[in-house]
């Protein structure tokens, strides 16, 4: 069956893809066969959501060719992938909620009796697309937000399924299952690739990635890399294939020294099942981090800290006293003096058309006014006071801040929150798409910050920040925190590894229960 | 250093101030033409005279008022489509419980739809559009159960009377408190912090609650206040016409609409000055009195009105940088 491969179904060349300056897709030549599950893999970055993209139709290739079944195709839309028997399942559900789970199924072309939709076969069609993958419990008329996770993105893949593809892709699209799903979808694509199927699957889950694959494609910066039958390489090599790369040194020297007492703990911290019993600890003075891939509980850790998130269980104490916030307003005020840079300035961190003094304010106002009244002299003097601690370069305060570069814009984000002189700072991947100098000013920042003896949590998608930054990082996985690494046990190796769930140090077994 | 000599070079106009430029060069270039049309057909200058235009800025209070409150709710990106009945309901009860409580009554009645809207939409997350229509269906329903359907037989009292058709010094009382409501509002969106977080929220709620903001509290008090204001108008409207009657307040919602965004406010909210909203509701009753002086029939009247406005917000957008 794995020498199928000489007949390509999907073949691309020389692809290319950049958004503004940054380069996602670079030359690619990447080829898959029918009847093969290929498995591609590669950090956050390395080009896998790009690639399939571009496959499904969703954006256009600055460059290259594509050939389906030895045809040039090119797709200007999904519709037109679907087509042609291109079928992606993406990692953000495209359920609509509020339709019922069998209009879903059938939504882009429902069965119709004279001109209008028929309700019955749609039903019938669903109950045979469902019973397919298992999932005769889920009842078609049911509406899609009424269902549990897991079984919306099991029907999410019924409808996928139900397009009849030739190529089938799975993005993450078993992140949310339960074992017994899981159990059921290997089986369900084993029989598709019996049926001759290629289905590409992208998936951060080594176990899942070895149970099924046959062959696996390594993507780095945007490069395809190398693509080998899988049991070929171990771990540390594939692992060694998603790095690639030297470390280049550029970060503010990291002194080590001895734990300092805790200021910030956090126990059994949990919410909804994206957080699970995470425990953490954050010392005056120290820069810890937050590793894993994308979308492993980071983001909602920060925002829970924060008091954004209603119904978090577990205990947060300050100064070992409770302290879990419920609202910004509360986070921020005396007792606890915390800060969060959050992780879109454009709509999470700025007020874009207002103007820089406004916004550099809007998080300090009590601390400028008397009574109800802004006083203009404090605000000017605190205004000009931000500008200057972080060399924001602009023309008038006046401004609005929309005319800032991104890496001024992010400063004033900054800015903001250190005009309310927090204990705790909580950042959310504050480097991303900024320029590598005001990088490298943020990176000397939250040391200055750190020694200064603030507390500081730093989400980052970059490893190499990670390492050149923090003087601990815990390496989040599924909602909890896996791994924590400390001094020179932070290497991209461990970093990627423990993102991965997977364990270098071992022979490839799967002990795995997760 | 370019962008340094540029700036003095041209008149520089904020992006706020276009709009209350355009819209005064709209006021004059009305009684400019009214004058002419007086001259040709009487041979006066009617609109000119201090009286007359003493006279529009007595009518203009009544809808300056409402549209001050309908500013605050449209800066933070909402809408109040029931100060039409929070008008009629706070001038029905003003007038019946008559007396030194008529005034606080009506005020307090304006306030407390105000609240229910702003919980509402603050709290149970309600579009405000609909929940404030729902609110003017209740209202409407309250005031006609409570009077029968018919005009109430109650009579404004002598202080409502004075300051809605009194005159100190030759000028109408009515004035003087709508010059006293927007000193007030300008002061407030200017100077204070609830001014503030109402343009951050209009901007990007999701930013302003991000700063610690107390977004849900400045929602809430911004539909109070509007709430709030459009009972006084309600009480200085029964006091001019000397009684509350029904559908007293529904030719005061689409003007009050009209005139914050003829000033420039953006209708999605965030920005805006208050002095635009003052010109915009000079320009809508200056506009309507040019058309009855000029004998316009009622339907060439509202086509004039309607396309005016589309004109004026269109004159506005060009030229206007779009920020996303």
């Amino acid at each position: 069956m794995i020498d199928r491969d000489a007949r390509p179904l999907l073949e691309l060349s020389q692809t290319s893809k950049r958004y503004g300056g940054v380069r996602a897709l670079e030359g690619v030549d990447f080829a898959c066969s029918a009847g093969s599950i290929h498995a591609i893999l590669g950090e956050n970055g390395a080009g896998k959501s790009t690639l399939i993209k571009i496959v499904s139709g969703v954006v256009q290739p600055d460059s290259g060719s594509m050939r389906l079944d030895g045809q040039d195709v090119r797709f200007s839309n999904p519709a037109a992938a679907n087509a042609a028997g291109v079928v992606c399942v993406f990692q953000e559900l495209s359920l609509m909620p509020d339709l019922s789970v069998a209009d879903n199924i059938s939504i882009a072309g429902p069965p119709t009796r004279m001109g209008l939709i028929d309700a019955r076969a749609q039903r019938r069609r669903a109950e045979e697309l469902l019973a397919s993958i298992g999932c005769e419990d889920v009842n078609p008329l049911l509406r899609v937000r009424d269902l549990p996770l897991s079984r919306r993105q099991m029907v999410e893949i019924a409808k996928a399924l139900g397009k009849r593809p030739r190529l089938l892709i799975l993005d993450e699209a078993t992140s949310a299952l339960t074992n017994a799903d899981v159990t059921v979808i290997y089986e369900v694509l084993k029989r598709l690739r019996e049926d001759g199927l290629s289905i590409l699957y992208i998936s951060h889950r080594m176990h899942e990635i070895e149970a099924l694959a046959d062959r696996a494609s390594v993507f780095r910066n945007g490069r395809h890399i190398e693509t080998f039958p899988m049991g070929a390489r171990s771990h540390g090599e594939i692992v060694e294939l998603m790095i690639g790369r030297e470390i280049s040194a550029q970060y503010p020297t990291r002194v080590t020294r001895p734990r300092p007492a805790p200021l910030l703990e956090v126990r059994k911290l949990s919410w909804e099942n994206r957080l699970r019993d995470v425990d953490l600890s954050l010392g005056m003075g120290e820069i810890v981090g937050l590793g894993g891939l994308d979308g492993q509980g980071q983001k909602e850790l920060l925002l829970a800290l924060f008091g954004v998130l209603k119904g978090v269980s577990g205990d947060m104490l300050i100064d070992g006293k409770p302290a879990l916030p419920s609202s910004p307003v509360d986070a921020k005020g005396p007792g606890r003096r915390i800060a969060l840079i959050p992780e879109d300035r454009k709509t999470e961190g700025l007020m874009l058309p207002m103007s820089i003094a406004e916004n550099l304010c809007s998080a300090s106002l009590d601390a400028l006014s008397s009574g109800p009244f802004i006083d203009p002299g404090k605000q000017d003097v605190a205004v000009a006071e931000a500008i200057r601690q972080l060399q924001i370069k602009i023309g008038s305060p006046a401004d609005p801040v929309a005319t800032l570069s991104g890496g001024n814009q992010q400063k004033v984000v900054i800015a903001k929150w250190l005009m309310t002189k927090p204990r705790i700072i909580l950042l959310n991947d504050p480097t991303r798409g900024i320029d590598v100098g005001t990088k490298q000013e943020i990176y000397g920042l939250l040391r200055v910050l750190a020694d200064a003896g603030a507390a500081i949590l730093f989400y980052s998608t970059d490893y190499d920040e990670l390492i050149g930054c923090c003087d601990r990082v815990a390496v989040m996985y599924d909602g909890a925190i896996r791994v924590e690494l400390e001094g020179d046990a932070i290497t991209e190796q461990a970093l990627i590894a423990s993102a991965l769930n997977i364990d270098t140090a071992s022979t490839p077994a799967l002990e795995h229960a997760s | 250093m370019s962008a340094a000599l540029e700036k003095p070079a041209r008149f520089a106009l904020g992006p706020d101030d276009k709009p209350i430029v355009i819209a005064s060069a709209f006021i004059i270039l009305l009684l400019v033409i009214g004058t002419a049309y007086t001259l040709v057909t009487a041979g006066t200058m009617t609109l000119l005279s201090p009286n007359y235009l003493l006279q529009q800025l007595q009518i203009g209070a009544f809808l300056g008022i409402v549209a001050a409150g309908m500013m605050l709710v449209i800066l933070i990106g909402h809408i109040d489509l029931s100060v039409a009945w929070t008008l009629a309901a706070s001038a029905m009860m003003a007038t019946t419980v008559g007396g030194p409580w008529a005034i606080p009554t009506g005020l307090a009645v304006g306030l407390a739809v105000g609240l229910v809207n702003g919980l509402g939409v603050a709290y149970l997350r309600v579009p405000s559009m609909i929940f404030t229509l729902a609110v003017n269906a209740v209202m409407r329903g309250l005031m006609v159960a409570h009077t029968g359907g018919f005009a109430p037989q109650t009579a404004a009292t002598d202080l409502m009377r004075f300051l809605a058709a009194g005159r100190v010094g030759g000028i109408p009382m009515a004035i003087f408190v709508w010059v006293g409501v927007s000193i007030v509002i300008a002061v407030v969106l200017k100077r204070t912090v609830f001014g503030r977080t109402i343009y951050a929220i209009g901007n990007r709620e999701a930013a302003a609650y991000l700063a610690g903001m107390r977004t849900r509290g400045v929602i809430v008090a911004a539909f109070a206040a509007c709430g709030m204001l459009a009972g006084l108008a309600g009480v200085l409207l029964a006091g001019y016409s000397t009684k509350a009657y029904q559908g007293m307040g529904d030719a005061y919602v689409l003007p009050a609409i009209a005139a914050v965004v003829i000033g420039g406010a953006n209708i999605l909210g965030g920005s805006g000055r208050y002095a635009g909203t003052v010109v915009g509701v000079v320009l809508i009753v200056l506009l309507n009195s040019v058309l009855s002086i000029m004998q316009m029939p009622e339907a060439g009247r509202q086509i004039i009105y309607g396309a005016v406005i589309i004109t004026m917000l269109l004159a506005y957008r060009s030229g206007r940088v779009h920020q996303g």
